[in-house]
């Protein structure tokens, strides 16, 4: 009985760590799709940047004998966070803003080549191949026997944790209360009056655009140090398991972003966990199509009123 | 004015001396992934097969006409394997070596089939891309069919492992792999307690190693390629499970120790014989050293190999017709650097042997007695 609970603890930590760094990717889509309704396809590619940028960083550092872990993970993190934030602004400023009030349709085909321009030039710059590093960060806890079942927590796993959700707060804090965060709000709730109201919205959008690349470029840090390999085509999976997290949790709403973020991960485990690993994607994949169902506008989404 | 004029004139010129040299040449289309992830046994495969053009070429090349190596890039991709195998048609290339993945290469051979080209894969081992009773299909290394029992035979009798886990990649050189190994440990009575795919490019193991540890797994062979198992090892690693882990060729690279790290120290795999140990050899690996070649991957010297071998066969026959080719190919034995090779009615080689290698954390490895 124990045997089954530790194993059960195991496979939620499992799916709680990779479900948290779905979420963070997913806020980047939720945020865009929030502010301009268009969805953003080359935000998955900004999160393989981000691991680029903080792998080059990390050898780098430890290259020139900089020993200190913290000090160097805080490096990664605020260079790979400028960078992605950089490719986030130019992203919009390249492709989306010369667009903006055409089609949608134009806006997202421009996305998708975007993407994959993102990619090639990635693959093209640094090679196709995997690129590994040593973790840098070993061992953990370990709860229950060696002999029944061990469930084991590692340091990574926690600095995830501890790292999403410190972002995730001051994301929150950022948006409900800072001047900022509420021109934000009042451009998802009316974009044109926002402009009326003498609040420059191309800035507020473009701020958009901004958080969420250094977000993904957060989780790109993350998964990169957690996986310790990275290659130009990982931000095609990952892009698309923080869409459907986004749109699961109700696209537009950051709580919903969060939400669907985790219960994708933590899916995903359950199923890999007590079915099999090949059903995985079919049952995460089946879960959205239920909820879409039954909530069109996903969990935490509100119901679009058809404006005439 | 004057400058285009220059332009045409070297234009014209450039178009004449491509003339002139197209007498003197013989195309041969070298398919498989430049790019993409698994693009490392692509360059196996390209070195190998230019080696043996420079060579020969050194030597007086084919009846007098020398021998040109055309790169196409399928990045193991089904789809663009035969965009690339329309394009080698449309380039009038009569002779391939390649594909690598097996998966790129049975769509490629269905076309090379119907416009005469004749192919030789040095790398892709599914058996059912010789099953169609095609004439110009041929392949320089051993079948999956073949593998399998080899792995198992080695499981059941050296191992003997007490709960095996048959994991895979869900293609079909891992899958296919997978298969057949599984159906052998259950002839012999072998307790497998766990078979599963995993998705091709996915990097989170962790909930599939959870349930490898509850299951007390002690053997997990994995039929795929390194990328997955590089993860699976290092992840085990950190979580504390440590069971024996046994693969095929499609791992056993240099790359799987970067991804793996200390994790690969003792990872069992099967490989083809080393053909760069061999003394016979030895010119050939000094030949491929002063280049700053690698030639130990598992697919140099098989590509070498079908080179050298449709280079014999044009000598033989006189011309370039691929049909007369593959004739003397099935009829005749041909000495190359991998041994006295002789191809059977399907194409595939009569005779071909693995080993049971054991990697090591920093590389290499070595055979298992």
């Amino acid at each position: 009985m124990q045997e089954q609970l530790l194993y059960f603890v195991q496979q939620l930590l499992n799916g709680l760590t990779i479900g948290s760094t779905y979420a963070l990717i997913a806020i980047g889509y939720t945020m865009v799709y929030g502010i301009i309704g268009m969805i953003n396809f080359a935000h998955g590619e900004v999160y393989m940047i981000g691991t680029y940028v903080a792998f080059i960083v990390i050898a780098g550092l430890t290259y020139l004998g900089l020993e200190s872990l913290p000090l160097v993970f805080l490096a990664a993190l605020l260079v790979s966070m400028m960078v992605a934030a950089t490719y986030g602004f130019t992203i919009e400023r390249v492709a989306y803003r010369p667009l903006r009030g055409g089609p949608r349709l134009l806006a997202l085909i421009s996305a998708i080549g975007m993407s994959i321009f993102l990619q090639n030039f990635v693959r093209l710059a640094q090679g196709s191949r995997d690129i590994a590093m040593p973790s840098l960060v070993t061992g953990g806890w370990t709860f229950g026997s060696p002999d029944t079942f061990e469930a084991s927590l590692s340091y990574m796993q926690v600095i995830i944790f501890i790292v999403t959700l410190v972002t995730m707060g001051a994301l929150t804090l950022f948006i409900t209360k800072s001047k900022w965060g509420r021109a934000c709000r009042s451009c998802s709730q009316d974009l044109g009056m926002t402009n009326l109201l003498g609040i420059n919205t191309n800035n507020i959008i473009a701020l958009t655009f901004v958080v969420g690349a250094a977000l993904a470029a957060v989780a790109g840090l993350l998964l990169g140090m957690y996986y310790g390999v990275v290659n130009p085509y990982i931000g095609f999976i990952a892009g698309l398991k923080a869409f459907t997290a986004a749109v699961l949790g109700g696209i537009g709403s950051i709580p919903g972003a969060m939400l669907g973020g985790i219960l994708l991960g933590t899916t995903e485990a359950m199923t890999s966990a007590y079915f099999s690993s090949e059903y995985k994607d079919v049952v995460a994949f089946g879960l959205l199509i239920l909820v879409l169902l039954f909530r069109p506008s996903g969990l935490l989404g509100k119901p679009e009123v058809e404006k005439i | 004015m004057n400058f285009k004029k220059t332009l045409l004139g070297l234009g014209i010129s450039t178009m004449m001396l491509g003339a002139t040299m197209a007498q003197a040449e013989i195309k041969v289309a070298l398919a498989g992934p430049v790019t993409g992830p698994v693009a490392q046994y692509g360059d196996m495969q390209f070195i190998g097969a230019k080696m043996a053009i420079e060579q020969i070429n050194k030597n007086g090349g084919v009846n007098g006409e020398k021998l040109v190596g055309v790169v196409y890039d399928d990045a193991c991709d089904p789809k663009q394997a035969t965009a690339v195998a329309n394009k080698i048609v449309n380039d009038g290339i009569q002779m391939v070596v390649g594909h690598l993945c097996s998966s790129s290469t049975e769509p490629a051979s269905d076309i090379y089939e119907d416009e005469g080209i004749l192919m030789i894969t040095a790398a892709s081992t599914s058996p059912s891309i010789t099953e169609k009773g095609y004439q110009l299909v041929f392949r320089t290394i051993g079948l999956d069919s073949l593998q399998g029992p080899f792995a198992a035979n080695h499981i059941i009798n050296s191992i003997k492992p007490q709960r095996v886990a048959v994991i895979h990649d869900k293609q079909q050189y891992g899958e296919g792999l997978a298969t057949s190994v599984k159906g052998e440990l259950d002839k012999a009575g072998v307790n497998i307690v766990m078979f599963e795919g995993v998705t091709s490019g996915d990097k989170d193991f962790s909930a599939l190693i959870g349930k490898l540890k509850k299951e007390n797994v002690d053997f997990v062979y994995y039929g795929g390629y390194h990328p997955e198992l590089g993860l699976i090892l290092r992840q085990s690693k950190e979580k504390g499970f440590d069971a024996q882990f046994m693969g095929p060729e499609g791992v056993g690279n240099p790359d799987i120790t970067a991804i793996a790290g200390e994790a690969s120290e003792g990872l069992l795999v099967t490989l083809p014989n080393s053909f760069d140990q061999d003394p016979k050899n030895a010119a050939l690996v000094d030949a491929f050293k002063a280049k700053n070649e690698d030639p130990s991957g598992a697919f140099v010297f098989p590509a070498y190999s079908a080179v050298q071998i449709m280079a014999d066969s044009i000598e033989a026959v006189g011309e370039v017709d691929t049909y007369k080719m593959a004739e003397h190919m099935r009829a005749n034995n041909f000495a190359t650097p991998t041994g006295e090779l002789a191809f059977d009615a399907k194409g595939d080689l009569k005779e071909f042997s693995f080993v049971v290698y054991n990697w090591h954390k920093d590389g290499s490895k070595t055979a298992v007695k």
